[in-house]
């Protein structure tokens, strides 16, 4: 066990590619020390955790599925074991299917759920004694903007992340008197290499809305999220809790 | 003319009060049976096939809150929140949307809570269903809308009946009955009239409106710290 740095230890779930990895890599080169989860694609994750390292930073590569009480806890043990302590939680993993209401059928709408949120939620639980304990515990929950704005492309994933944009006010009301802060980044219009699940969407263009000069000359990056993360990790934003903060270059300002 | 009302649940006391009214104007209600399962498409479909083309309305209230620390809710309770809110949500919505969009329209009503925005305080999993059923009800007008469907998110508050407001779990509540402007709970019954109203074409502009009928409880807000001689909140120890 390593426990005697004051480096941050944090874990970032679905952190080996997309929104999660940039996280990651901001997190990494500000000395905090991150554990990558990934379930579904470990090549990603490896080639993320090694940029981390030529960067200067320290992280490894955990795979559990986070819809999985024991995987979780069996996740936070082993960073625990690493680094004896765990300051930041970032739920970060999901999945979206793309598809309207009729499309759903039961057994699909429960397994995004158990996924979107219920990762969220039992990932929280099993973090929590060791958030605690720590001088700046942090929960940031990955959210959308598809918490506040229908799309109609996918209502279960709307529902989804409306659940998380509640789940974040609780929390932090919960936690509160604990020192631990939760906030949520409601992101839009991010590019990434693919979203988990993913099915083209036929219905929606981010590039095609409404205040298109916003947008220019680039959509949202997994940095960008990182860079807000990082703030929301450190402890100037200690008076900043239960809220959820759009990251989406102005997509639904109007 | 359609003229039947679906009432998805009657537990609450303001879904009684709702369907009582209703009635009383005269609209026919059908509840569904507790031995139905509200998220079994299946048998859900196969109550509603005789009324399918009379369908005017659907009134489906929010489930029973299931309240506790994060740490202390276990995978039943996790389970049965799913299945009671979100899930049950989506599934009356996909059988009875289908039915009012093959018949000219009709209105959609989540006889909901304000904690689809104000968290509880030892209510994750409630709010969290609560706000999932917000999202769908906007996501229904966007898939439902150009057939007539109109689906409105009622934030319902505290009422006098509402085991909530003297719940030992969250002390959010202590004091509750301070926060409405008129330093009282309001009794079940008043949402009646904007339930009906809702089913009438005369609100047809309305369609997607989260409507907040609480009385004024989340409006008002004080900093002081009692009210009258009485503690105005306390944080849960």
């Amino acid at each position: 066990m390593n426990g005697q740095s004051d480096a941050r230890v944090a874990l970032v779930t679905g952190g080996g590619k997309g929104v999660g990895a940039g996280v990651v890599k901001v997190l990494a080169e500000r000395d905090v020390r991150c554990c990558i989860n990934c379930n579904t694609n470990p090549a990603m994750a490896e080639q993320t955790r090694k940029a981390v390292e030529a960067a200067g930073g320290e992280a490894f590569v955990y795979r559990a599925d986070i819809t999985d009480a024991g995987q979780l806890q069996a996740m936070v043990d082993a960073v625990i074991d690493r680094w004896g302590r765990l300051d930041i939680l970032v739920n970060n993993a999901a999945m979206q299917l793309n598809r309207f209401i009729d499309q759903y059928d039961y057994a699909t709408l429960r397994r995004l759920w158990e996924i979107n949120i219920g990762g969220y939620f039992h990932a929280a639980r099993v973090c929590l004694p060791h958030l605690r304990k720590s001088p700046c515990g942090r929960i940031v929950n990955i959210c959308s903007i598809h918490g506040k704005r229908p799309t109609g492309f996918d209502a279960g994933y709307a529902m989804t992340k409306g659940a998380i944009r509640m789940f974040t006010r609780e929390l932090a009301l919960e936690l509160y008197a604990d020192g631990i802060t939760v906030n949520a980044v409601d992101l839009g219009g991010c590019r990434i290499e693919f979203k988990t699940g993913n099915a083209p969407i036929s219905a929606f263009n981010p590039l095609d809305c409404h205040n298109p000069g916003l947008m220019a000359p680039r959509m949202v990056t997994p940095r960008d999220v990182g860079e807000l993360v990082w703030f929301l990790c450190g402890p100037e934003a200690s008076a900043i809790t239960g809220d959820g903060i759009r990251v989406d270059k102005g997509l639904i300002l109007v | 003319m359609k003229d039947i009302v679906i009432l998805t649940d009657d537990r609450l006391a303001e879904a009684q009060q709702v369907r009582d009214a209703l009635i009383e104007r005269g609209w026919r209600v059908e509840t569904i049976p507790r031995t139905i399962c509200l998220w079994d498409e299946a048998g859900l479909s196969a109550w509603a096939a005789p009324f399918s083309g009379e369908i005017a309305g659907v009134i489906h209230p929010a489930p029973t809150p299931i309240l506790g620390a994060i740490e202390a809710v276990s995978e039943a309770q996790w389970r049965r929140a799913a299945d009671e809110g979100p899930m049950a949500a989506w599934c009356v919505t996909k059988v009875f949307c289908d039915r009012m969009k093959a018949n000219g329209g009709g209105s959609m009503i989540y006889l909901n809570s304000i904690h689809a925005e104000k968290p509880v305080g030892h209510g994750a999993l409630f709010s969290m269903g609560c706000a999932a059923a917000q999202m769908l009800c906007k996501e229904v007008n966007q898939d439902y809308g150009e057939f007539g469907v109109r689906a409105f998110f009622i934030q319902k508050g505290i009422t006098g009946s509402d085991p909530d407001a003297r719940s030992p779990v969250s002390n959010l509540y202590y004091g509750v009955d301070l926060r409405y402007p008129a330093r009282r709970l309001p009794e079940a019954g008043y949402l009646n009239a904007l339930v009906a109203f809702l089913l009438t074409p005369g609100s047809a502009a309305l369609a997607g409106s989260d409507l907040m009928a609480d009385g004024g409880m989340v409006q008002y807000y004080t900093h002081r710290r009692q009210v009258e001689g009485r503690p105005y909140y306390e944080w849960p120890k």
